[in-house]
């Protein structure tokens, strides 16, 4: 009997200290991938540490997410010496975003790109872009026969310009298509992505009917005087290599009010955003007296993204 | 006379064998009958489960955008939007037609003419150079109108009064309020940048509603945009 007891007691210590030298270790290790000098500053590894036990988004209650911001705030200045403001404001109440494109009026200038990269920090070495913009023959429909890597003067006479980037669908299959829910749908219509979460399987992507999603393929290099220092959580916020990121509304603009970059950034003001359940914004007037359509209708995806005409 | 007979030979064969169900049933015992009625309560059920999903589902808010955004027609206060972030940008004038939420804003005009006040050269002494527009208006091309009717300085700018603007009705117009000017010919496009499905608005989509105004995009003198390269380019996906 004693020697039975002694035997349980020894047990339980050594897997306590097994599962405590796995974690260090299993965290020390992965740190070290990144090719990180470990002893470079014992601040920094102590937060990037925690970092690794945070819970889903979702799950994290106000002061959860407060601590993460904070660390990610200092990861930041500790580390590029950039002070960057993280915020995690909710969704707004009485507000389901909505985008209309209006295919007549772009002529396919592209500053709507720039800006997109600009703000929502996207790796400059891939030449990562959120939008796409199709130069297309009159008469084509579809973007899949457009031009999308056009570079010439513009416009070109005869033809017409279609961007596309996120729908944010309503009925998102990319949400269903998620392993490990990092991706979902939020109350005001955005669909966002918990970078954290992400595993970086690419299955939204292959779910994806629009190509709205797009992967990591590098660690994002980003000048250090183009970063965009007013950040969101959910939006544009320090990614890393290996996961899905995508259009997220400018979720850092527009829950303060703000348009969102690409709209903002239109010299033809072909793009128009707001409030669907406002009956006097402008999105609602587009839907009411113009000609629309949605890209692929008949899958059932919903997306809150109408292309229109004058 | 035979197919009679024989009909009627059914008809009294079909009632024997009614009678006999009859007598059959009357004969049953109670637990018999709790069984034939368990068929009856399962498709009950079971047809019961289906009314409430179809129910569930036509009332559900999982209906669809366009369902959804229909359905709200509450109006919204248009100020009471603004957030602590929110601020009307300065430099704005109240547009006197009204769109379909009562008043709007964009931007003033005046202060981005290079030269305003006009009046402070062409006042009542005659311009006696020679060229005098060639000199200090070389940089205006005017190509507004198409070939067939071309305008003139005096089709939009004030002859009498320089600082104005005038309608083809002799009506003085601020040019802050050009879009009253544009309006004339160009009514369809004024009436979508009332609505909002022309122009844009400025920085916000909250809050009060500020429009950029015509000439905010447009160069009056030759408003179509010119062709130039684009910002940037997109690598091919293949």
């Amino acid at each position: 009997m004693d020697s039975k007891k002694k035997n349980t007691i020894s047990r339980r210590a050594f897997l306590t200290g097994a599962v405590s030298a796995a974690v260090t270790g299993g965290a020390l290790v992965t740190t070290g991938c990144k090719g990180k000098n470990l002893l470079e500053s014992s601040e920094a590894f102590a937060l990037e540490f925690q970092e690794y036990f945070k819970k889903h988004y979702r799950l994290m209650n106000e002061m959860e997410r407060e601590k993460t911001v904070s660390r990610l705030e200092r990861l930041s200045k500790q580390k590029q010496g950039i002070t960057v403001d993280i915020d995690t404001t909710g969704p707004l109440e009485n507000v389901l975003y909505g985008y209309a494109f209006n295919v007549t009026r772009c002529e396919g200038y592209m500053e709507c790109v720039a800006a997109c990269v600009r703000e929502n920090n996207l790796d400059r070495r891939s030449n990562m872009q959120y939008i796409r913009i199709f130069e297309m023959e009159h008469g084509q429909m579809s973007p899949d026969q457009g031009d999308g890597k056009y570079f010439h003067m513009v416009p070109r006479e005869g033809h017409f310009y279609m961007g596309v980037q996120c729908f944010h669908c309503d009925n998102p299959p990319c949400v269903k298509a998620c392993p490990t829910k990092a991706t979902w749908r939020e109350p005001d219509g955005i669909v966002v992505v918990d970078y954290d979460w992400c595993i970086g399987c690419r299955y939204c992507m292959a779910a994806c009917p629009y190509y709205g999603r797009r992967f990591n393929w590098n660690q994002p290099e980003i000048p250090k005087e183009e970063i965009t220092k007013k950040q969101h959580y959910l939006g544009n916020r320090k990614r890393v290599r290996g996961m899905m990121e995508k259009c997220t509304f400018c979720i850092q603009r527009s829950r303060k009010g703000k348009l969102t970059a690409c709209v903002e950034a239109c010299p033809t003001g072909a793009r128009v955003f707001g409030n669907l359940l406002d009956p006097d914004s402008e999105i609602r007037f587009v839907l009411e007296n113009k000609k629309v359509y949605r890209l692929k209708e008949d899958l059932g995806t919903d997306p809150k993204f109408w292309y229109f005409i004058d | 006379m035979q197919a009679v007979s024989c009909a009627r030979g059914n008809q009294n064969t079909l009632y024997q064998k009614s009678h006999v169900m009859g007598q059959k049933r009357s004969g049953m015992s109670k637990p018999e009958i709790n069984k034939c009625l368990y068929p009856i309560f399962l498709s009950c059920i079971i047809l019961g489960l289906f009314i409430f999903s179809f129910l569930s589902t036509a009332f559900s808010n999982q209906e669809g955008v366009t369902k959804q955004y229909k359905k709200a027609v509450q109006k919204m206060d248009r100020a009471g939007q603004v957030n602590a972030e929110t601020q009307v940008p300065k430099n704005i004038v109240r547009v006197l037609d009204e769109d379909q939420g009562g008043h709007f804003f964009t931007e003033a005009r005046k202060s981005e003419i290079k030269r305003f006040r006009c009046s402070s050269c062409h006042n009542d002494k005659m311009v006696s150079i020679q060229g005098a527009a060639d000199l200090s208006h070389a940089d205006i091309k005017v190509v507004h109108g198409g070939k067939e009717k071309p305008l003139s300085c005096n089709t939009c700018h004030s002859t009498e009064d320089r600082d104005f603007l005038t309608t083809g009705k002799d009506t003085r117009i601020d040019p802050d309020h050009v879009y009253q000017m544009c309006g004339q010919c160009h009514f369809r496009q004024k009436k979508d940048w009332i609505g909002g499905a022309h122009g844009k608005r400025i920085i916000f989509w909250s809050g009060e509603r500020v429009v950029m105004n015509c000439t905010s995009c447009h160069n009056p003198h030759s408003p179509r945009f010119a062709e130039r390269w684009p910002k940037t380019y997109s690598v091919p996906l293949k």
